[in-house]
């Protein structure tokens, strides 16, 4: 049996298995049936065992140079490293929706053996929803538009290779499945949001089981756009890492509409607000999710991302049209079970921050949108082709931005229901002093512009708060469990991880807004032409161009500059390159970058000689802080781990994971 | 408590009206800044139709015309002619090309005519990604803002 044969199989079969689990749940839930549930665990667990199986036939073909897969021919070569063949199953158009079925297989499992246990009626509902889900991603990949293992019409001798921008970077191979796991992982919040609405329960029942997952999701993806921005950086040549091209707008609007759920959900815990507004923005989220992946893979819009224009493009949009009627609908007609149980409070409350956070959440994200698809609209209006870039982006979504980090300083600090005159003295007095401290200080040193002290000040002031906090929580558990110093520190992240965590996360997103900050408004350029032996000198470095050659691999040819970047600190060599490579009629340039915690020294090989090495234009970018970014992704990522992680229990028996999340009063 | 009351009221109009507010400031800046950031996407007929002010923004998407493409190491000097078949424009520009750039290759230039009907670009973007996407000849190919 060849890979096609089995990868192909193997994906009817879990097809059979899905719709199977669309009837067993929907018939445990509607007779609350044991066997109906047995059914739809069994059928979950052999779907993604099926769909498995799909995936490694596929990697097996690219480990192999199957070419008569036509995957496998327009996505690897030869000469393409192990390494590439393993990832390229996520090159292309149907490899990342292969991809994309396991992770929704393996949601759909977990879902299946670990969340029906303590609720059945909402948990096979929700269940019977992502068998649905499930089902219509099998549909696509058996269907002739996008199924993986569509035999190649004449097989070649060798394969076209991955994309070179691809193939280039080892980032690669962390950034898209992250994004799809973050984008998939909303599924199971989504579907449980839905069944609480066919089920008509009025509770927060859904919102309770599905947090934890609502939170690795928005992890994943938080982590994966970071992933992203810094392939684009190391790879692109171009010395930034985001261009509000539509594939970035498309991955960071679920994220800005799910990091508004997360905080709102605290607000229907605590106050039993915002029923309607958090349903609401689960299935936004979801159908950003479903809009993004639309737009990127069906050649509506221009973008470096693009895949080729492609038949799945009204398949997604039918389905993201689905989702969008039915859950509004659900949503209308359980609009009066929705009515919530109380008034909001006082103007300085922490549910009063937490509604405006939201409002500006969700502003940025429809003016992202806006931006993102006004060039459609204006297209499909008036005929006429416009871009909007980076300027729109900037004007709107960086007041936005800070706005967000002063709120991020100002929530945590407030009580529920209002505070008193003498509780904001006693939370902001060392918080504001440290803010206006790092606004001289960046002054001084330098900094120019409203934004970026702005920035420096909020971040200082969001990071004063944290530590106050933090001081504050190892003071109390010395007072009432007798902890000191480290055993307290840890205790407070053990125990009240939530909270906690939530916090790591906001030195995190501090520490990004102040790489974004200072990249954006302290980078110095310079370009110069360079014969071997010269050099120039940018922002107190000497820049020396040793030599130009040629190296031969397997699957490319590259031509590098030798540079020495000569500083204070010393010297560090770096080797900026241009790679040829067969498949591709253009040459892909990889940056030199020396990285440092204060600044990056990025070089790039702009133009050389191609006949006697003669010359070479070298343009070099001095960039300060930008590696905060990648620091602050990874902070994020640890204070989600800490936020996630279930606090200890008293009880020795380990119990289901829904079980654990269900008592709401537990932090 | 009825201090306490009376206060959760006025405080829920008020944060109500400002939550409104906010959300309307928003709409408009987004608004204004997407009448005031547009640039207009034209192939060099469509340009040279239009008969676009000296000094207006815009960008054009064409053809590197073959045999066209000259940079000056020394002095930095880029130039090449952008065409779609119809009109060509000649395209004046300061940097090395985008590694990218290619003669007979797609391309986005941004910036404005000069009075002498030459176009200075402040930005040159190669098409990416060839091998996936080719425009079909006289299509505007796609763009990016590095």
């Amino acid at each position: 049996m060849s890979w096609g044969e089995l990868g192909g199989g193997a994906l009817r079969a879990a097809l059979l298995f899905a719709v199977m689990g669309v009837g067993a749940s929907a018939f445990a839930a509607r007779y609350r049936d044991v066997r109906g549930l047995l059914s739809a665990r069994w059928c979950a667990l052999i779907a993604l065992g099926l769909v498995a199986l799909a995936d490694l036939a596929m990697v097996g073909a690219l480990v192999t140079h199957d070419f008569r897969i036509a995957y496998v021919a327009n996505n690897n070569a030869l000469e393409t490293p192990l390494f590439y063949s393993v990832i390229s199953l996520w090159a292309a158009l149907e490899g990342s929706i292969l991809l994309w079925t396991l992770v929704l297989a393996g949601a759909t499992a977990f879902v299946a053996w670990r969340g029906t246990v303590a609720m059945p009626r909402l948990a096979t509902t929700a269940l019977g929803i992502l068998f649905v889900m499930l089902s219509f991603f099998l549909l696509l990949v058996t269907t002739p538009a996008a199924d993986p293992f569509t035999p190649s019409a004449i097989v070649p001798e060798n394969g076209r290779g991955p994309n070179a921008l691809l193939q280039n970077n080892p980032l690669m191979a962390l950034h898209p499945p992250l994004l799809y796991l973050g984008y998939v992982l909303f599924s199971v919040p989504f579907a449980y949001a839905l069944a609480s609405l066919i089920l008509g329960e009025g509770g927060d029942r859904w919102l309770v089981a599905t947090r934890r997952y609502a939170l690795v999701s928005w992890a994943l993806l938080g982590t994966g756009i970071v992933a992203g921005a810094w392939w684009s950086y190391a790879v692109l040549g171009w010395g930034g890492y985001w261009a509000w091209d539509p594939v970035e707008n498309a991955a960071i609007m679920p994220w800005l509409t799910a990091t508004a759920y997360l905080h709102s959900v605290m607000v229907e815990e605590k106050r039993r607000l915002l029923r309607t507004w958090n349903l609401a923005l689960v299935i936004g989220t979801f159908a950003l999710t479903i809009l993004g992946t639309f737009l990127t893979r069906s050649g509506i819009v221009n973008s470096v991302h693009a895949f080729s224009l492609s038949a799945i493009g009204p398949l997604l949009l039918g389905y993201l049209v689905a989702i969008l009627v039915v859950s509004c609908g659900l949503l209308l007609w359980r609009s009066r079970e929705l009515a919530d149980g109380g008034a909001l409070g006082a103007p300085l409350s922490r549910e009063a921050v937490f509604l405006f956070q939201n409002v500006l959440f969700v502003a940025a994200t429809l003016t992202v949108l806006l931006g993102t698809l006004y060039p459609l609209i204006a297209e499909a209006l008036s005929g006429t082709q416009l871009s909007i870039g980076a300027p729109y982006f900037d004007r709107v979504e960086v007041p936005i931005g800070l706005a967000l980090l002063f709120l991020m300083g100002v929530g945590p600090q407030l009580p529920w229901h209002g505070a008193s005159r003498a509780t904001l003295e006693r939370q902001f007095a060392a918080p504001a002093v440290t803010a206006a401290l790092a606004a001289v200080v960046s002054v001084a040193a330098g900094a120019r512009g409203a934004a970026p002290v702005l920035t420096y000040a909020l971040a200082a002031f969001v990071a004063a708060t944290v530590t106050q906090e933090v001081a504050r929580g190892i003071r109390a558990r010395g007072a009432l469990h007798g902890e000191r110093g480290g055993t307290a520190f840890l205790a407070l992240f053990r125990r009240n991880g939530r909270r906690y965590g939530g916090y790591v996360v906001h030195l995190g997103i501090a520490l990004i807004a102040v790489a974004i900050a200072a990249s954006q408004s302290g980078t110095v350029e310079a370009e110069q032409t360079l014969a071997p032996g010269g050099s120039m000198a940018v922002a107190g470095r000497v820049i020396t161009l040793e030599a130009i050659r040629d190296v031969d691999e397997p699957q490319r040819r590259r031509v590098v500059a030798d540079v020495r970047v000569s500083g204070a600190s010393g010297d560090t060599r770096l080797e900026p390159s241009v790679a040829f490579y067969p498949n591709a009629t253009q040459p892909v340039g990889t940056p030199g970058i020396g990285a440092g915690l204060d600044e990056d020294v990025y070089v790039i090989l702009a133009a050389y000689d191609q006949r006697g090495k003669a010359w070479a234009t070298i343009r070099t970018r001095v960039i300060p802080f930008v590696s905060w970014l990648w620091v602050g992704g990874a902070v994020i990522g640890l204070g989600s781990v800490i936020a996630a992680l279930p606090p200890p229990r008293r009880r020795p028996v380990r119990t289901p994971a829904v079980v654990e999340a269900a008592p709401a009063g537990a932090e | 408590m009825s201090a306490r009351a009376s206060r959760g009221i006025g405080g829920r109009r008020l944060v109500a009206f400002a939550a409104l507010a906010l959300a309307i400031g928003i709409g408009f800046v987004a608004a204004q800044s997407l009448a005031g950031t547009a640039v207009y996407y034209l192939t060099p007929t469509e340009a040279q139709h239009r008969g676009l002010a000296p000094g207006q923004t815009a960008r054009l998407g064409g053809q590197v015309e073959a045999g066209s493409l000259r940079y000056e190491p020394a002095s930095r000097d880029l130039r090449f002619v952008i065409g779609d078949g119809v009109s060509r424009v000649q395209v004046v520009g300061t940097g090395a090309p985008p590694g990218l750039l290619r003669e007979g290759a797609g391309a986005v230039v941004e910036g404005a005519f000069g009075t002498d009907g030459v176009f200075r670009a402040t930005q040159v973007i190669a098409k990416h990604d060839e091998v996936y996407q080719a425009p079909p000849p006289g299509a505007t190919p796609s763009h990016r803002t590095p």
